[in-house]
């Protein structure tokens, strides 16, 4: 194993398991300080996590082993999800392959558990955020795989390892396939990572949480790890949209030390997104990520045509 | 070897069936008849891992051989894994009173017609066997349902419509047959308009008998009214049967088949496949609904036989053959799952004697082995990880993938489009196993009964068709090798227990399912015993009483308003007031179903009224009926003498 694979999986772990946190906690302070606010600092999610450690978990009467096992398997399948994401080219084989299609069928694995302990617990307010949620996926699920089947187009391989390393350079600025791609991706980074326009990661209102309603039931370490799957979940989407519709530059070690660079920009621009764009009407979401499929879909007839 | 243990295993079945229709040796007839499809499963894979022929060989002449090769081999292994447990289901499921005797012999007739079927190498034999395999269910459910008009009625709108649809069944064999085809594309050439008709007929008459759209109706209203193992063989089986029709014809017998008609596969799996599942969610029936789900997997089976039909044409062989063990694959699944979410089902409504979605609940606490096995059947069929429906998901997924990879802008966004389809699909059989395990099995029971767990044959069956899931969802790959194997080009994948495909990322199952399982236990450890005490949900300081309870229509509502363009649902709010004091409301909503208004109703419509006119040829006057006989001949005479005949 050479030392650029072994920085690469260090990376990824580390990243992922570690500074996945902190990508929420900056977004949290650049919105504040762009809506004129002093705001928490970036570090605040941790802080979260370190309270929520020392709470004792809920007990909700008349539940399954459903309902406590949930937090753990969620977390267990965004930790999966981080090993199969590599941060650059070379990425070490952790056995579980790295493959984008595995990558969706994991990140449903989650979807159905915590959909599953809302029917468990069976508090309203969780069902509605879990039926919300099951319902946008529906639409996600088809940009995400569209998206990802564009770069896997222009890749020849669906392994993420050689999209990246076949995506490098500025080929999303020539490839009008890759950036049409690009476009339909950064849709789905805001339906996967759960902001806004498509759902408010702030609000309190039970009535109008998406992401957060399944977790009203839990406290302590089974909520400590759902925040943390909910920030790992940014660290896949926005390592992928680094690393793949971004601009990045060959080679593991260029692609790591440039990696933090564009997660900071990419979440800069969700701040500007979250200051900007205020929630849309639930029911208008399916249009958003309707058109972008669409752009994927034009993405994969701009590779045909130029392929043929 | 193999054909000894078929046929000794056939001949057991066959006595079961005679046993099981006596009173005292019932219970040994179905024994029997079980034992006689673990010996069909053991020689249908024996089969398919040999991989050579035995018995005869396909011919086009009719007179009547039987034989077994690969194909057929994966098949009547299906059949046997299928069947074994839901005969022994059926054992406890059924009484022994006359019904159920009927039924159990009926059963073992139902699987014979079926290995019948599979086992064909003539036309006769296929075609006697493909209607007993439609006919047998039907006295299968009249027997069941005596005395059930409605039960009647859907009977009869079974037969007619698998009746008319199949007629093209025996287009596609008999044209076939002429032109000395079956068994190789030897007689048929590439593009013409017999090999176009041959294609359109088989993708009509067997496509009608698999159940895809448009041609499904009759499918969800027979599946759900036959007795659970039956249900289970139906569903798993029977309409793999068509699939193996359409596999034979489509894919072996005609030779290439022009892009255009693969597209046109792809399009109809692609429309059976998210509109399955999306009629699915807005049921409140759990048979109902698992049938439709069927309509759902059968679209993603076509979708995987689609793929592969255009990437033969474009000259990709290697990955045809993957898009077609794909397809196979994801039928022997399918066949698993649908077996056991269907005996799970049946289990569900002999304890609480309902099956309405809204009233049971609770049941994984009741039926602690039933309701864990289901749990597993639910979450395979919504294609989770580390489950078999994940596995040839996967690869189907692959498949489309590959579609545009091989060039032609027509054909790949085909490819694109269905790939969405599939995405879109996978994530719709989450919401509704989310909501079938969260009101079947999840949350307080909705009903009075105190339902007790299900006796141990009933049990076992389940349980095993679990443990079937999970090992096909572990090791997909030892399975892939051979089903890779039965193209008939020449295509090789290795037998692994993971799949590893060129230009994928591969999918080593079992370390998916290694790493799941051990993060998974690792966090519990981690998060330690510390709880507080117990304390009741909190709804903003309501208790949830039932009334407060969430509904299977409640629940798929932000869909339903999201597709209503498409789906228009109907609903209904009458409010009853006396004395400008609201007394009551009442509500009720159903969203129909677009192909039965819109197709089918006009149709029904337009053949009443013509039957009305055709009436009135027969008035019932000898006068007439000469006249009638005289025009004929008249006609007959000129047309012989212009030439026209004769």
């Amino acid at each position: 194993m050479s030392a650029g694979t072994v920085t690469a999986g260090v990376a990824q772990v580390v990243g992922g398991v570690a500074l996945a946190p902190l990508l929420p906690g900056l977004i949290q302070h650049w919105k504040a300080r762009l809506q004129g606010r002093r705001g928490p600092t970036p570090l605040q999610p941790y802080r979260e996590l370190r309270r929520l450690w020392g709470k004792s978990a809920a007990t909700v009467e008349g539940t399954t082993p459903v309902y406590r096992l949930t937090p753990a398997l969620v977390a267990a399948s965004a930790a999966a999800a981080v090993l199969l994401v590599p941060a650059a080219e070379l990425a070490p084989d952790w056995g579980l392959g790295h493959d984008a299609l595995a990558l969706a069928g994991v990140l449903a694995l989650a979807r159905f558990a915590l959909a599953a302990a809302a029917w468990d617990v069976a508090n309203g307010f969780s069902l509605m955020g879990a039926s919300r949620d099951l319902a946008i996926s529906v639409f996600a699920e088809a940009t995400l795989v569209l998206s990802l089947g564009v770069a896997a187009l222009v890749a020849g391989t669906t392994d993420l390892r050689g999209m990246v390393e076949a995506t490098a350079g500025t080929g999303v600025w020539s490839s009008p396939a890759l950036a049409l791609g690009g476009v339909a991706f950064a849709v789905v980074v805001l339906a996967e990572t759960g902001r806004q326009p498509v759902d408010n990661p702030d609000t309190h209102l039970e009535l109008t949480m998406v992401h957060e309603g399944p977790l009203l039931e839990y406290a302590g370490r089974d909520l400590a790890f759902l925040h943390w799957a909910a920030a790992a979940r940014h660290w896949l989407v926005l390592v992928l949209a680094a690393q793949i519709f971004l601009p990045h530059a060959p080679g593991t070690w260029w692609q790591l030390g440039l990696l933090p660079v564009a997660l900071v920009v990419l979440c800069a621009a969700l701040a500007l997104t979250e200051t900007h764009a205020a929630k849309m009407r639930i029911l208008l979401v399916p249009r958003l990520l309707s058109a972008g499929a669409a752009v994927a879909l034009l993405g994969v007839a701009a590779w045909l045509v130029e392929a043929a | 070897m193999t054909g000894v243990i078929l046929a000794v295993a056939l001949g057991a079945i066959a006595l079961g069936g005679v046993l099981a229709a006596g009173r005292t040796t019932f219970r040994a007839g179905i024994g029997l008849q079980a034992a006689g499809a673990i010996g069909l499963a053991v020689a249908g894979f024996w089969a398919l891992a040999a991989g050579d022929e035995h018995g005869a060989a396909f011919t086009s002449a009719f007179d009547p051989r039987l034989g077994v090769d690969g194909l057929s081999g994966l098949f009547l292994g299906t059949l046997g894994v299928v069947a074994a447990p839901a005969l022994v289901f059926s054992a406890r499921y059924l009484d022994p009173d006359l019904r159920g005797r009927v039924v159990a012999a009926l059963t073992a007739a139902f699987v014979l017609a079926l290995a019948a079927v599979l086992c064909a190498r003539d036309p006769l034999t296929f075609l006697a066997g493909w209607e007993l395999m439609t006919l047998l269910p039907a006295a299968l459910i009249l027997v069941a349902r005596e005395g059930d008009r409605q039960a009647r009625e859907t009977v009869f709108a079974y037969v007619a419509i698998t009746h008319l649809g199949g007629a093209g069944t025996w287009v596609a064999i008999l044209l076939l047959a002429r032109a000395d085809a079956i068994g190789g594309s030897a007689g048929i050439e590439s593009g013409s308009g017999l090999q176009v008709a041959i294609a359109l007929a088989a993708l009509v008459g067997m496509g009608t008998k698999a159940g895809v759209m448009p041609l499904h109706v009759w499918l969800p209203r027979a599946h759900p009214i036959a007795p659970a193992p039956v249900s289970a063989l139906m569903s798993g089986v029977m309409i793999k049967v068509a699939i193996y029709g359409l596999v034979r014809v489509l894919v072996e017998w005609v030779g290439i088949l022009p892009v255009w008609l693969g597209v046109l596969v792809l399009g109809v799996g692609a429309l059976s496949a998210v509109g399955g599942v999306v009629y699915a969610l807005f049921q409140h029936d759990l048979k109902r609904l698992l049938a439709l789900h069927s309509i759902e997997n059968v679209g993603i089976i076509v979708l995987g036989i689609g793929a592969c039909l255009i990437l033969r044409a474009r000259g990709a062989d290697e990955w045809a053959a993957f898009a077609l063990a794909a397809a196979l694959l994801h039928t022997l699944n399918h066949a698993v799952f649908k077996a056991l979410l269907f005996l799970g089902a049946g289990a569900f409504e002999k304890a609480v004697g309902s099956l309405e979605l809204d009233r049971l609940g609770g049941l994984l606490r009741q039926m602690p082995w039933t309701g864990a096995a289901f749990l597993v059947g639910a979450m395979a069929i919504a294609g989770l990880p580390p489950l078999n429906g994940f596995a040839s998901e996967w690869l189907t997924l692959q498949a489309l993938l590959h579609v545009p990879t091989y060039g032609g802008v027509g054909g790949g966004i085909a490819g694109a489009v269905a790939l969405a389809a599939l995405a879109a699909t996978a994530a719709l059989a989450v919401f509704c196993f989310v909501k079938v395990v969260g009101l079947v099995l999840l949350g307080a029971p909705r009903h009075a009964a105190i339902p007790t767990e299900a006796p141990v044959e009933m049990r076992a069956a389940v349980v095993v068709l679990a443990g079937a899931c999970v090992v096909l969802g572990l090791a997909p790959g030892l399975l892939f090798g051979s089903l890779v194997g039965l193209a008939p080009w020449p295509a090789e994948a290795p037998t692994q227990v993971g799949l590893e495909l060129p230009g994928t990322g591969s999918l080593p199952t079992a370390g998916i399912a290694v790493a799941l399982v051990v993060l998974t236990a690792c966090l519990v450890l981690l998060r330690g015993r510390r709880s507080a005490a117990p304390a009741p949900t909190w709804a903003c300081g309501q208790l949830v009483e039932p009334r407060l309870r969430w509904t299977s229509a409640g629940f798929t509502k932000p869909l339903r308003l999201m597709l209503e363009v498409v789906l228009r649902p109907q609903r209904e709010i009458v409010v009853r007031e006396s004395g400008g004091v609201v007394q009551e409301v009442s509500y009720s909503g159903h969203v129909p179903h677009l192909i039965d208004e819109h197709l089918y109703r006009p149709a029904t419509r337009a053949a009443l009224a013509g039957a009305l006119h055709a009436r009135r040829l027969q008035s019932g006057s000898l006068g007439t009926y000469v006249a009638y006989l005289i025009g004929l001949v008249v006609a007959l005479l000129a047309a012989a003498r212009l030439g026209v005949i004769g």
